[in-house]
């Protein structure tokens, strides 16, 4: 790799961490578009999600920590945790898949 | 637009897994021809820009919210939408595992949403407007159509799973992603700006035809 792409790589790590640390505390806590039109069509908060057995619980549920939900800063920590787990996994497939001509 | 385990009954979850395994047959196609070293980096910063990004819910009028999801993004830089299906699988399959966002059975259709529906139509209506209004106006109107489209598809999922009725959720959610696809124009514009700016060798848009 080189300098150029190292860069960008740090740079991308940079605006993710920011993000990561600002997202707890800005982002609007309103139901999303999906949620809002679920609400709208008379469906229950979290309808059904609990009830299909078999999937596993998410190890952050809620990009939180599951014994601790409403901390913040763990909120900041599992944000960040995915976001470089994410760049990982990214690299990793399209490394697998890339061109080789 | 994360659809949850649960809306989608799971005979139909099937229907959309197929729609995704022959989507990433073809972007692994695409990938095997056009994915050269020097952008490999880039799909991984892609991707963790995107699940951070999705954090950041912007409060949107109606008392809800919405976050930038990125399909029309990808599909532009690599001027390809298989690029956003791989961006996709991989985003929202982690979204789903580790973090209970967007669901396991629900992956399919998420996947057709966001980066199939939102990729299309972004880079197709990108396409057909550079030439008219120039590239960024064009790829800011693309990411906008993209959101509403792809909310559309969502919506026509829900009534056909019987979740939402076609009535409400159909008005519902191309009404509130009429307002999300503003922040979706905006961001996705100056992400192009900022790749182009310091980075241009890695925007498809700067290659010709022969060295793509």
């Amino acid at each position: 790799m080189d300098k150029k792409d190292t860069y960008l790589i740090v740079v991308a790590i940079v605006i993710c961490i920011v993000i990561s640390c600002l997202s707890p505390f800005i982002a609007s806590s309103y139901p999303d578009g999906l949620e809002k039109s679920a609400e709208d069509s008379g469906l229950k908060e979290d309808f059904s999600v609990e009830e299909i057995n078999g999937i596993p619980d998410a190890i952050f549920p809620d990009y939180a920590f599951a014994n601790d939900p409403d901390n913040q800063v763990l909120q900041i920590v599992a944000l960040i945790i995915g976001a470089i787990v994410t760049l990982g996994v990214g690299y990793a497939v399209a490394a697998i898949v890339r061109s080789r001509n | 637009m994360h659809i949850p385990d649960g809306f989608i009954p799971i005979a139909q979850c099937l229907i959309y897994y197929v729609i995704l395994i022959v989507a990433l047959y073809f972007s692994v196609k695409w990938a095997r021809s056009n994915l050269d070293e020097k952008r490999i980096p880039l799909i991984a910063v892609l991707a963790a820009g995107i699940f951070a990004i999705m954090s950041m819910n912007m409060p949107i009028p109606f008392g809800t919210s919405g976050h930038m999801v990125g399909g029309a993004l990808v599909a532009i830089v690599f001027l390809a939408p298989e690029a956003a299906v791989l961006v996709f699988t991989v985003v929202l399959l982690i979204q789903a595992l580790i973090f209970g966002d967007g669901g396991i059975t629900a992956l399919g259709a998420n996947v057709l949403n966001m980066a199939i529906v939102g990729g299309f139509v972004g880079l197709y209506t990108f396409k057909g407007l550079e030439g008219i209004i120039g590239k960024y106006a064009a790829a800011g109107v693309g990411a906008w159509l993209a959101t509403v489209l792809a909310a559309l598809a969502c919506a026509i999922e829900m009534a056909i799973a019987g979740t939402f009725p076609v009535n409400v959720g159909i008005p519902s959610m191309v009404l509130y992603h009429f307002f999300i696809g503003i922040i979706e124009a905006v961001l996705t514009v100056v992400v192009l700006v900022a790749l182009d700016k310091f980075r241009p060798d890695l925007l498809a848009w700067n290659k010709s035809e022969g060295d793509a």
